[in-house]
């Protein structure tokens, strides 16, 4: 367990931050130097979609939207977890099995949870 | 390690009883799962613990300590809530499950084995905070206090993991034995890394204890929260924290004590007089207790500034003097601002003639605090001056010592108002069960003053 890395060796790390950082200010500056620059009212209007555009985009909207989205959220990152273990299925045995089935089992309590609570229900 | 998976399991029981609608079994059930599991922690004492889950966590005597001590407060804690949390909201339920989550996260804080779990249990629990800081949804104090704390807690967890992350780069492990080995195989060439990695550790850590200069959130969030979960987290979660702080420090970063005790001794003297000026100033006794609670952190920093055998008993000892203390002037304080709307010193006048319990309770608490003899406050200072003593750190001691004198006075503020001043208030009405925490917290406070070995040589 001996660390045998300098500083030097962390050296392409710094070239690969510079290249990434001169690329941006590299491209910038060149489109804004030869582009050309015509603007009409059209051209500033935002894009959505080829529809045209109804007033300010920030307005309050309902917090049902934030929740639905924020427990989508939690129920959706566990998946990565799944993966993991199906690729280790055999490794991990019997013991895996039980340990998957008691983490599901806790998500499972907290989608009863949510449920319960009508956190789902639109009205 | 069966007291953590009861207590996650009780969180998840109590979260299901709300939603079944059984709402007085919640506070009985809550009290007897703690028990529980505060007696499942302590069957584990000198079993001879080795690390379990591929040496993630070690449940060793340190922290079947903390962890008795944590959940014992909780208890005293929880028994005052009655009624508490109904007069916020109806998601009663809810509030006791978040804490016992924050409990577990603590429990994992005092047991850990691994530098992951001591971020895993710090964030269990800071996340817990960040709700319970902001449950009177109506209030702005209580929305500021929320806000606040989780600004400043994921600024803190951000200095933490960049520490953590250069112990890794320097050790090529998060596991604190190898860390330890690391330390002492090269006592002469550790890379930099190592350094810098440690003194990030340090301002996280000491982010999360509230300790100058780290300390700018501690008194507004610990009194725009709830005061029932201010008290929460000055004794319990300072508690945790110390715990956290004393076991890496205990167990890897020993052998480097001439490096790291500088800037914490800079730390700890710049704390005291922080919290103990700025105590001075309070007119709100709550925001006094606020600042008392960050020179407490001051103090506590002794045992690790004067790192050795003897820091444990001397944070144990301190953080239940301490806890218990703070118990007691919370739940007067809860009593008093329900009845007279005001948590300034002069609510507190009369109370010495109308009741006279709960003002002598008061008192017991405030000497406490202060470190007056026959308390046990005075032992849990003493202890941690003579350790500090007993490694020459002479003019730390006297720098703590005037503290000290500072903080009788404005401890005894709210004495002065309750004894020698008049109102014409009506008396304050007590339930029997505050009436048994007053109780039962002073009786421990004069019992551990005057004969402390109970809990001083458990080390």
């Amino acid at each position: 367990m001996e660390a045998q890395s300098t500083s030097l060796n962390y050296l392409p790390i710094i070239f690969q931050l510079l290249v990434a950082l001169g690329f941006v200010v590299f491209t910038m500056t060149l489109t804004h130097l030869i582009g050309p620059k015509r603007k009409t009212a059209d051209k500033l209007v935002a894009f959505e979609s080829g529809i045209k555009s109804i007033g300010n985009a920030r307005q309050p909207f309902s917090i049902k939207y934030f929740l639905v989205a924020i427990l989508f959220v939690l129920f959706d990152v566990e998946v990565i977890f799944m993966y993991p273990w199906a690729v280790n299925f055999r490794e991990f045995g019997l013991n895996g099995l039980i340990e998957m089935f008691i983490f599901m089992g806790t998500l499972l309590l907290g989608f009863i949870y949510i449920i319960k609570k009508r956190a789902l229900d639109w009205d | 390690m069966s007291a953590l998976i009861t207590l996650s399991v009780l969180a998840i029981v109590v979260l299901y009883l709300g939603l079944f609608k059984a709402k007085n079994a919640l506070l009985p059930v809550t009290l007897v799962g703690l028990a529980v599991v505060l007696g499942l922690a302590v069957r584990e004492w000198n079993s001879n613990a080795a690390p379990i889950y591929s040496s993630m966590m070690l449940f060793d005597n340190f922290a079947v300590a903390f962890t008795a001590i944590c959940v014992f407060s909780t208890m005293l804690i929880l028994l005052i809530s009655k009624d508490y949390f109904e007069r916020i909201s109806e998601h009663v339920a809810e509030y006791y499950a978040i804490i016992l989550f924050a409990l577990t996260g603590i429990l994992v804080m005092v047991s850990y084995h691994n530098l992951s779990m001591l971020f895993i249990g710090i964030e269990i629990m800071s996340v817990s905070l960040y709700i319970l800081a902001g449950i009177r949804k109506k209030s702005y104090s209580s929305n500021e206090a929320a806000l606040k704390y989780f600004l400043m807690g994921a600024f803190s967890t951000g200095f933490l993991l960049f520490g953590i992350t250069l112990l890794y780069g320097a050790t090529g492990s998060f596991d604190i034995a190898v860390i330890k080995n690391y330390v002492i195989s090269n006592p002469t060439h550790i890379s930099p890394l190592f350094y810098s990695g440690l003194l990030l550790l340090i301002v996280g850590l000491c982010f999360k204890v509230g300790v100058a200069p780290f300390h700018f959130w501690a008194p507004d969030v610990y009194e725009g929260s709830p005061s029932l979960i201010s008290v929460f987290m000055m004794t319990v979660v300072k508690t945790a924290g110390f715990a956290a702080f004393l076991r890496i420090f205990l167990f890897c970063f020993a052998p480097l004590h001439d490096f790291w005790m500088m800037p914490l001794m800079v730390i700890t003297i710049l704390t005291l007089f922080i919290g103990n000026i700025s105590a001075l100033y309070q007119h709100s006794f709550k925001r006094m207790l606020a600042f008392s609670s960050v020179s407490h952190a001051g103090y506590m920093l002794f045992a690790i500034v004067a790192l050795g055998s003897a820091s444990i008993n001397a944070v144990i000892l301190y953080a239940t003097a301490y806890s218990v203390a703070s118990i007691i002037a919370f739940a007067v304080l809860i009593l008093v601002k329900r009845q007279m709307g005001s948590d300034n010193y002069e609510s507190f006048n009369g109370l010495g003639r109308k009741n006279p319990f709960m003002a002598f309770a008061l008192t017991v608490a405030m000497l406490s605090l202060a470190g007056i003899p026959l308390t046990a406050g005075f032992i849990g200072k003493f202890m941690m001056f003579s350790s500090a003593l007993s490694e020459y750190h002479v003019s730390l001691v006297v720098l703590a010592v005037i503290n000290a004198v500072i903080g009788i006075f404005y401890y005894l503020r709210v004495v002065v108002s309750m004894y020698f001043k008049d109102s014409d208030q009506h008396v304050v009405q007590s339930t029997p069960i505050f009436s048994f925490v007053l109780a039962f917290s002073a009786i421990v406070t004069i019992v551990l003053g005057v004969y402390p070995g109970l809990i001083s040589n458990l080390f």
